[in-house]
Formats: structure tokens, C-alpha cells, sequence
């Protein structure tokens, strides 16, 4: 290639203000480019909740970020990445979202120290704000202690929360106020269960015990300390109890101890499932035992002990499970799994994983 | 056809019974003519002459030419070709009649018959007679005719000849006429004044308006002598001009004499000036001097030049430009090349003969080319940049004359000696000091779309093997020098702009002095941290307690092959963010047992794309974040949480920071795991933080939030 003779004028003077402003937007957009991968690479997904209506999943993750999947646009034919992607993704609190329940109008969520209401039917629209938020009556502390589980006691239209303060709260949600105090746990309680037939809540907790509340009396009916029956006390991970799920007289537990299913009324172990993983979500689902934990998979249990199935999924680790059971929505009917990853695994049957919805 | 002889003679017998007059041929063989007559087959005819006068009168003609010589030529002219005819018809007939009767006879027999057929034999010989004769006539006949016609042939052949003689006549002379009609005289091109002009200007005795009004012969004439007079007039003053031009030339030359002899001695004044120009911090001469080696330069160093000279002096006073290489050579550039077979031959006679001389073998011939297409232009411009504590960044820019890019070549040096720690080995790297100054310009493809094509002729596969020679063709390069290639697609404005350089200068420079500075840091900070010191500034000490017991170990650097084969780095592989431009480095922390590796990911952007680390813990098992949620949350802490651990601007100090940080969450990790009740003895790690509690939420997290005045631990 040839050059003619440089005829270009001496000294010029900038023909345009500089205007670099191109090269620092460049650097910055890729910053927030890694920040967000960042963000998604070390996301944990605590908590989900299925909407009244089963179309809708809401999942909530440790920023404090609360998600709305359409099941439906998903699991429908014609279903694209995108509709795999959150309708919509909202800050609900500054913590974690450690727990979420769904009633036939609200979504309920509860992260540090307080819990959060938000009406299913406006949720989806942009920049929702919540529609009551409470706060349990804790005693002063350095530091605002966790909700990690909410239940819901239909019967009462009451809500129990438990957590970092070692209590179970109960709330009316007629009217908002705290009712009771359940105190007797020595360390923060990690799961809530509900007796069906009778008005009887269990709480597992890190000190290691399962007990039983009668909420007419409000009374503490029975304890269970599980790490002190040798058939399932696993020393090296801890005494907590991580899951706990309960069925009429039949209650299953895990978490540092082995996956244990109980008797309650003669307290006494009946089956210790032989998992070395501890536990972190454990439910009855027809006759089987559906359990997650450390590990990829979603175990299946038969009642005897015997493994019937282990379904991997994409997360390292499992938190929560859910069973879209509403019967509002029956092709929506899918289990759910989410952990640590942006991810929300969706099973279509219990034989496999289907695709996974993402942050 | 037969010929007759002309001497046989006819007599002409009137018969007395009424019988037709018979021509009687006197000496005659008969016998051949017979036969001659049968063999044709003729039948017999009978000639009857009718009238007695005709008989009368050609029997007096017999007798006139019977005296001197008979001639039937003659008599063929006398006799009428009718009435021979009609002789011929008759003597046919009588014969007919004359052979039935002698059969007739014949057959009846008897002895008076013999008689009678002599009777009729003998009139039938007369009869024959006149048929030959009769014969004989029509030949003559026939001669007669034929000479005729030929003789009236060779007539006519004469005139037809004479005719066309006349013709060709006519046809030339038209020729002629056509030729002269068309004759041109060359004084009709003469353009001449107009009529009435000639007549106003010219003298009279040239335009002698008596005669020639009337004569336009005498009048074109006189017009002619006109012009001619007055071209000699024009030839003259022509020559006139000539001779003063020469005069105006040599004038000119004496005083360019003057001129040159002026120039050296103003050089002189100026020489003599300099000193003074020194003493009065006043560099016109020197700046003077490398503008006219810029004009030197190609279009878009001297865009380049142009621009860092102008951003130099205007915002930057520590930006120092200079032009390097070679004004000679830059000059051979410019010359027309005389041999212009090609594109690519710029080359010099030298190197030509090298050239001829390797000729034989394909490859050397390829090598050759690629040389030539790498070929930089002689000058380079040399733009050093100073940062605060007194290192210099050379960055020294380059054009690709066949390839049209501009490749820059950087070297850092300090104000002080650095002792190089092996980790920092590439921090400061010619390679890599600029790779990613922008996201993505790691200067390893060409940035012109056209080169690819260029590349394919001799068979250069990326220029990325020759970056480490040539240097690296950074977008912002081109940038620089005001070359603009639009990405993906065909067309191209590849034009030198000043604008397109100048509105980068600033930014550019800015980020090069970050760059610089940044670099210079983390080679300073690994320089200790290759002795398992993690320096911490005074003003990031608050994010730390005071006693950190873990120590980091090892820092070493690793390959990028080596880091994606590790088993806990899966996720930062899969999330993409480990491309082949970063910087990996392996850091070890110990406590007692327990051993935390960490990879490190160090992207070229740093310090504003943070580091990313990826843990494995080596204490009574092996824990990575798919095992153990703690080992994720301190991820976490190090990765997302960075931002509280960059310090003050411009957070240089953040990667010591995360390691730091990385010592006190394993410090915390450590003291905070429940102790097993049921192995014996206390336990390795006494829990020696405060720590309001040990775990929280459902993941069990572990208190890794330090907070500062107070000195506790507490959970995000």
C-alpha cells in the first residue's frame, strides 16, 4: 500500500471537544458485567412459594430479591428461554428471603426480623410495594434476628413465625397483632410442621430438639431430642435439625442427625433412612418421603427406609422443595427445587429434571 | 449429309402420255447413291413439275450454262426451294405408283410383262435421277445457309466489341470529370478575414478593389496575399517575445542565486540563536525540527503525533513526544517507485537482490512475502508517559504500511530498581502491561477487516504470532491514529481523522496512567507477597481485627491451561470468566492443619474488575463451595463483597485486601466449627473472635461480617 506525501496541516487543534465518554461507559458496563455474574455465580435461592392460582412460582434468594416464574409459560408448549427467565424480580427485603408461604390472596415473605405481605394480584405489575410488613415483639439485641420459617394455621387464620430469637410468634392476620409466645428452644429454630387434625405445632431447632406445641394451651406437649438416640445421633455434623415433616402420628426429621422417621406418640425412631448428607427439606408426598440436601439429587424414600430414587438436579446443594399441588392449576402440577444457584429446577414427574427456571 | 459433285448433270425429258418432265441425270453412279438413299430410307418420291413455262425457261438456262461450265451452285440461287418441293413430292409418288405396277405385273406373269417392267424401270432410273439431283441441291442449300450465318455472326461480333470499347470510353472520361469536379485547393482551409475587413484594412494595392470586386478568383487571390502578409508580420512579433522571455529567465536565475546564498547565513543567525532560545526555556527549533520529520510520517502517526502533541500541551504536561527511525528511508518511501509491478514491492535494490538470489524454494519465497506484507514504515512515534512516582510508560507506535494498523510496543520503567518477584512476571510484560485497557481489545487480531484476505495470499493464519515482534494493534491504537474499522462490516472508511483521535486522547491517556499505575502496584504488593506477607495500608486496617492468625504461604503464578483444569473452578470456567487474556495466580493460606487454596482469576481490567478467588479447603476432608455452603458464603464475602474491601481510590490495594480478608474468614471458619463431642481433647482451633452467634439461617452460615470499632463478628 502507498501513501501519498503527508499534505495535512501543521499544529491542528482538537476539531471536537473530547468527548471519551464512550471508553469509561465501555469499562463500566463490563465491571456490572462481571459484578452480575458474580452476583448469579454465588446466588443461594432460600425460599419458594407456589401463587392460589398455580401459575405462578416466587422464589426468594439471599439479596433479598424476590422472583415471579410463570409456571404455566413455561411447561406450555410454545415455551421459549425467555419464559424460563422471572416475569418480574423485585427487592423485597435487605437480607435474605429465608422463608415464603402463600395464602388465597398474599404472598408472605420473612428475612431478617421481619415479615412482609404482598398481594399475589399486583405483584406482577412493576415497582409493587408491600402491603403490610411486621415485625415479632423481639427483645433488644445487637443483632435483628432471622424468621426462618413461617407457617400458616388455617383453622385460626393465624400465622406462626420462628427463627433467630429461639420463639414461635403466633400473628392474627386479621388483624396483624402478635398473639403468643411459644418459648422453650435453647439455640434458633430452623423448621415449623403442622398436625393437621389437631391444633398442634412441631419446631425443629440447632439445639437439636423437635417439639410439640399445643397452640390452645400454648404449651410445649413433647420434646424429642434427637441427637440423643444413638440410631440416628451423628456427632461430626452437628445436633440441628434441619427439616422436619409430620403426618397424623408420623413425623420425619434430618439435618446433622440422619433422616429419621418417628412415632410420635410412642417417640421412638422407627426408620433411619441411610443418607450421610445432612438434610435441609424433607415432605410427605403420597407414600414416599421426598427429602434434598447437600448434594445434587432429590431423594425419594419409602417409608421402610428403602431408597427408591435419586433425581439430580442443577444446584450443588438444595434448600427447599415445593409440590405445586393447587388444584386451580393441574397442568401446572410439578416439583420444584432450588439451592445454591440461580437456579429453580422443575421436575414435570418425580423421574426426572425438566429444565430449570433462572435468575 | 452428302456432297454432290457439282458435275453431274440433270436432263430435263418431257413425256408425251402427260407424264410430269423427270430430271434425268446423265453421269452418275447410280448405284452408290441408292444405296446411300435406301440406307437413309427414304422412300421414293415422285417431283412433279407443273406448267409448261417454268419447264420452258429453265431448259433455255440449261442450255446458256452448258456452254461454259455447269454450276448447280448457280442454279440453286435460280430454283425456288418450293417448287423443289413439290418436285420431290411428285417423283415420290410416281415411283410409289411405278413399283406397285411392276409387282403387278410381276405377279400376273407372262411374256409381254417382261417388257413393260423394262418400260418402268427404266422410267423409275429417271425418277431417281431427279430425286439425287434434288438431294445434291438441298446440300448446297444447307453449305449456303450455314456461310451465311456465319458471316453474319463475325458482324455482329464486331460491333458488340466496338461497342464496349465506347462504353469504357464514356466510363473513364466521367471518371475524370468526377475527379476534377471534386478538386480541393488547399487555400480553403486558410481561415482569411471576412470580406469587408479585408477590404477596410488592407492597402489598396493589395486589395486592388477594382479588379477584384468583380473576379472572385482575383478577389481570393488578393485576399491570400493579405493573410500571408500578415502572418510574416505575427512570425515577427513572435520572435520578439522569445528573445525578451530569455531575458526575464536569466534575471530570475540571478536573483535565486541570491536567494540560496541567503539561506545559509540565516542558518547561521540561527545557530547563533539557540542558546538563547535555551536560556529563555523557548524550544521553537527543536519543535520546529520535528515538525518537519512529521511531515514525514504517515497519515495516521502523524495523525497521532499531531494529536498527543496538542493533548501534551494543552492537559498534560508530563506526556513527552518524539519521532523515531529513519527520515531517509521515510523519504526512499515517497520516491515513485520506477519498476511498479506490484503492490507489494516497496523494496528497496537491496533487498530485491536477496530476493533474486533466495528465489529457488517456495517457502523462503512465501517467507519473503509475509515479511514484506509486516513491513512497518521507518519512522515510529515515541510517546512516553510519566506517572507520579516517576515511572515512565515508553509506548512506542508503529505503522503497518501493507496492512494498514497501527501496533503499539510498551515498556514500563521505574524511578527505582525493582526486584522482580517471579510471580509479577507478566504485570509488567511488553505483552501484556495494555492487554484489555478497553473490555476486549487483548491487541491479538488484526483490527482491519481487509487484512484477513491479505493474510490468506501468504498464508498467515492470525497475526497473533507476530504481535511479540511487531507489536499489538490495540483498538485504541487505531483509535489514536484516527483509523476507524466498523466491525462486521464490508464497508470501510479507513481515512486518517483527526476528530476520531482526538475525542480518544483523553480517556486513553487516562486509563494508560491507571493502567500503569495499577500495574506498578500489584508488582510492588506481590514482591511481598512472595514472602507470605499480605501488606496492609494504614487506611484499610480498620477492615481487619487486629490479630489475623491464618498466613498466606504461597503465591504463585499459574498457567491458564493448569487453573481450568482445576476441579473447584468449574463455575467461574462455565460463568465465562475465565478467558485466556486474564492473569491466574494460586494462593495458600494456612492454620495449623487446615489448609485454603485459592485460585485466583486476575483480570486485566484491574483494579476496577476485581479479582476473583475460588476456595478449597484442606482440613478433615476436602470443602469447596459444592460441599460446604461455608466455603461458598466466604466466596461470597471475597467475590460480590468487594467493594467495601477496595479502599481508597483508586483501590490498588484490593487484592491484598481480599487476601487479607480471605485469612480472617478462615480464622473465623476455623474457630467456629462445632466441636465433635465425641472425639476427645481440646480442640485445634480455640474460638479466640467474638462472635455474637455461631450460626444463622437455614444454610447455617457462620459469622464472617467484621465489625470495626467494636471488634465483633457478626452475621451479613
Amino acid at each position: 500500500m502507498k501513501h501519498q506525501t503527508s499534505t495535512l496541516p501543521f499544529l491542528s487543534v482538537f476539531l471536537e471537544p473530547p468527548m471519551g465518554m464512550h471508553g469509561q461507559v465501555l469499562a463500566a458496563a463490563k465491571e456490572a458485567e462481571v459484578f452480575q455474574a458474580l452476583q448469579r455465580l454465588h446466588m443461594t435461592i432460600f425460599s419458594q412459594s407456589v401463587s392460589p392460582c398455580g401459575k405462578f412460582l416466587a422464589a426468594g434468594n439471599n439479596y433479598g430479591q424476590i422472583a415471579i416464574f410463570s409456571l404455566s409459560a413455561a411447561l406450555s408448549s410454545e415455551a421459549k428461554e425467555e419464559s424460563k427467565k422471572p416475569v418480574v424480580t423485585f427487592q423485597a427485603h435487605d437480607g435474605p428471603v429465608y422463608s415464603m408461604v402463600s395464602t388465597d390472596r398474599h404472598l408472605l415473605s420473612a428475612g431478617d426480623g421481619e415479615v412482609k405481605a404482598w398481594l399475589w394480584a399486583e405483584m406482577l405489575k412493576k415497582g409493587c410495594k408491600e402491603l403490610w410488613c411486621r415485625q415479632p415483639p423481639y427483645r433488644t439485641s445487637l443483632e435483628v434476628p432471622e424468621i426462618n420459617a413461617l407457617l400458616l394455621v388455617p383453622k385460626e387464620n393465624s400465622l406462626i413465625l420462628a427463627g433467630g430469637d429461639c420463639q414461635l410468634h403466633t400473628m392474627d392476620l386479621e388483624t396483624g397483632t402478635f398473639t403468643r409466645v411459644l418459648r422453650g428452644h435453647t439455640d434458633y429454630i430452623h423448621c415449623l410442621a403442622l398436625r393437621e387434625r389437631s391444633p398442634e405445632v412441631l419446631s425443629g431447632g440447632e439445639d437439636g430438639a423437635v417439639r410439640l406445641w399445643d397452640l390452645r394451651t400454648a404449651k410445649e406437649v413433647q420434646t424429642i431430642e434427637v441427637y440423643k438416640h444413638e440410631e440416628c445421633s451423628r456427632p461430626h455434623n452437628g445436633r440441628w435439625i434441619g427439616c422436619l415433616a409430620t403426618d397424623s402420628d408420623w413425623m420425619v426429621c434430618g439435618g446433622g442427625p440422619a433422616l429419621t422417621l418417628w412415632h410420635l406418640r410412642s417417640s421412638t425412631p422407627t426408620t433411619v433412612f441411610p443418607m450421610r448428607a445432612p438434610q435441609k427439606h424433607v415432605t410427605f408426598y403420597q407414600d414416599l418421603i421426598l427429602s434434598a440436601g447437600q448434594g445434587r439429587c432429590v431423594n425419594q424414600w419409602q417409608l421402610s427406609g428403602e431408597l427408591k430414587a435419586q433425581v439430580p438436579g442443577s444446584s450443588p446443594g438444595l434448600l427447599s422443595l415445593s409440590l405445586n399441588q393447587q388444584p386451580a392449576a393441574p397442568e401446572c402440577k410439578v416439583l420444584t427445587a432450588a439451592g445454591n444457584s440461580c437456579r429453580v429446577d422443575v421436575f414435570t414427574n418425580l423421574g426426572y429434571r425438566a429444565f430449570s427456571l433462572s435468575f | 449429309m452428302y456432297h454432290l459433285k457439282p458435275q453431274s448433270q440433270v436432263i430435263f425429258i418431257t413425256f408425251p402420255n402427260g407424264m410430269p418432265p423427270v430430271l434425268k441425270p446423265t453421269t452418275t453412279p447410280v448405284g452408290t447413291t441408292m444405296s446411300s438413299e435406301s440406307s437413309k430410307k427414304r422412300k421414293p418420291k415422285v417431283i412433279r413439275s407443273d406448267g409448261a413455262p417454268a419447264e420452258g425457261k429453265r431448259n433455255r438456262s440449261d442450255t446458256e450454262q452448258e456452254g461454259k461450265y455447269y454450276s448447280e451452285e448457280a442454279e440453286v440461287d435460280l430454283r425456288d426451294p418450293g417448287r423443289d418441293y413439290e418436285l420431290y413430292k411428285y417423283t415420290c409418288q410416281e415411283l410409289q405408283r411405278l413399283m406397285a405396277e411392276i409387282q403387278d405385273l410381276k405377279s400376273r406373269g407372262g411374256k409381254d410383262v417382261a417388257i413393260e417392267i423394262e418400260e418402268r424401270r427404266i422410267q423409275s432410273c429417271v425418277h431417281f435421277m431427279t430425286l439425287k439431283k434434288l438431294n445434291r441441291l438441298a446440300h448446297i442449300r444447307l453449305k449456303k445457309g450455314r456461310d451465311q450465318t456465319h458471316e453474319a455472326k463475325q458482324k455482329v461480333d464486331a460491333y458488340h466489341l466496338q461497342l464496349q470499347n465506347l462504353l469504357y470510353e464514356v466510363m473513364h472520361l466521367q471518371k475524370e470529370i468526377t475527379k476534377c469536379l471534386e478538386f480541393k485547393s488547399k487555400h480553403e482551409e486558410i481561415d482569411l478575414v471576412s470580406l469587408e475587413e479585408f477590404y477596410k484594412e488592407a492597402p489598396p494595392d493589395i486589395s486592388k478593389a477594382e479588379v477584384t470586386m468583380g473576379d472572385p478568383h482575383q478577389q481570393t487571390l488578393a485576399r491570400l496575399d493579405w493573410e500571408l502578409e500578415q502572418r510574416k508580420r505575427l512570425a515577427e512579433k513572435y520572435r520578439e517575445c522569445l528573445s525578451n522571455k530569455e531575458k526575464i529567465l536569466k534575471e530570475i536565475e540571478v536573483k535565486k542565486e541570491y536567494l540560496s546564498s541567503l539561506q545559509p547565513r540565516l542558518n547561521s543567525i540561527m545557530q547563533a540563536s539557540l542558546p538563547v532560545q535555551e536560556y529563555l526555556f523557548m524550544p521553537f527549533d527543536q519543535a520546529h525540527k520535528q515538525y518537519e520529520t512529521a511531515r514525514h510520517l504517515p497519515p495516521p502517526l502523524y495523525v497521532l503525533f499531531v494529536q498527543a502533541t496538542a493533548y501534551g500541551q494543552a492537559c498534560d504536561k508530563t506526556l513527552s513526544v518524539a519521532i523515531e527511525g529513519s527520515v531517509d528511508e521515510a523519504k526512499a518511501l515517497f520516491k515513485p517507485p520506477e519498476d511498479s509491478q506490484d503492490d507489494e514491492s516497496d523494496s528497496d535494490a537491496e533487498e530485491e537482490q536477496t530476493t533474486k538470489r533466495r528465489r529457488p524454494t517456495l517457502g523462503v519465497q512465501l517467507d519473503d512475502k509475509r515479511k514484506e506484507m509486516l513491513k512497518r514504515h521507518p519512522l515510529s512515534v515515541m510517546l512516553d508517559l510519566k506517572c507520579k512516582d516517576d515511572s515512565v510508560l515508553h509506548l512506542t507506535f508503529f505503522y503497518l504500511m501493507n496492512l494498514n494498523i497501527m501496533t503499539v510496543k510498551a515498556k514500563v520503567t521505574t524511578a527505582t530498581e525493582l526486584i522482580t518477584p517471579i510471580s509479577a512476571g507478566d504485570l509488567l510484560s511488553p505483552d501484556s502491561v495494555l492487554s484489555c485497557l478497553y473490555p476486549g481489545d487483548h491487541g491479538k487480531k488484526t483490527p482491519n477487516p481487509a487484512n484477513q484476505y491479505q493474510f490468506d495470499k501468504v498464508g498467515i493464519l492470525t497475526l497473533s504470532d507476530y504481535v511479540l515482534e511487531l507489536g499489538h494493534p490495540y483498538l485504541w491504537v487505531q483509535k489514536l491514529g484516527g483509523l476507524h474499522f466498523p466491525k462486521e462490516q464490508p464497508q470501510q472508511t479507513v481515512i486518517a481523522d483527526h476528530s476520531l483521535s482526538a475525542s480518544h486522547m483523553e480517556t486513553t491517556m487516562k486509563l494508560l496512567k491507571t493502567r500503569v499505575q495499577s500495574r506498578l502496584a500489584l508488582h510492588k504488593q506481590f514482591a511481598s507477597l512472595e514472602h507470605g506477607i499480605v501488606p496492609v495500608t494504614s487506611d484499610c486496617q480498620y477492615l481487619f481485627p487486629a490479630k489475623v492468625v491464618s498466613r498466606l504461604v504461597k503465591w504463585v503464578t499459574v498457567a491458564h491451561e493448569d487453573y481450568m483444569e482445576l476441579h473447584f473452578t468449574k463455575d467461574i470456567v462455565d460463568a465465562g470468566l475465565a478467558g485466556d487474556t486474564n492473569l491466574y495466580y494460586m494462593a495458600l493460606i494456612e492454620r495449623g492443619t487446615a489448609k485454603l487454596q485459592a485460585a485466583v482469576v486476575l483480570n486485566p481490567g484491574y483494579s476496577s474488575i476485581p479479582p476473583i478467588f475460588q476456595l478449597c479447603l484442606n482440613w478433615k476432608g476436602e470443602k469447596t463451595n459444592s460441599n460446604d455452603d461455608n466455603i461458598r458464603a466466604m466466596e461470597s464475602e471475597v467475590n460480590v463483597c468487594y467493594k467495601e474491601l477496595c479502599g481508597p481510590w483508586p483501590s490498588h490495594q484490593l487484592l491484598t485486601n481480599q487476601l487479607q480478608r480471605l485469612c480472617v474468614l478462615l480464622d473465623v471458619y476455623l474457630e467456629t466449627e462445632s466441636h465433635d463431642d465425641s472425639v476427645e481433647g481440646p480442640k485445634e482451633f480455640p474460638q479466640e473472635k467474638m462472635c455474637l452467634r455461631l450460626f444463622r439461617g437455614p444454610s447455617r452460615m457462620k459469622p464472617f461480617k467484621y465489625n470495626h470499632p467494636q471488634g465483633f463478628f457478626s452475621h451479613r
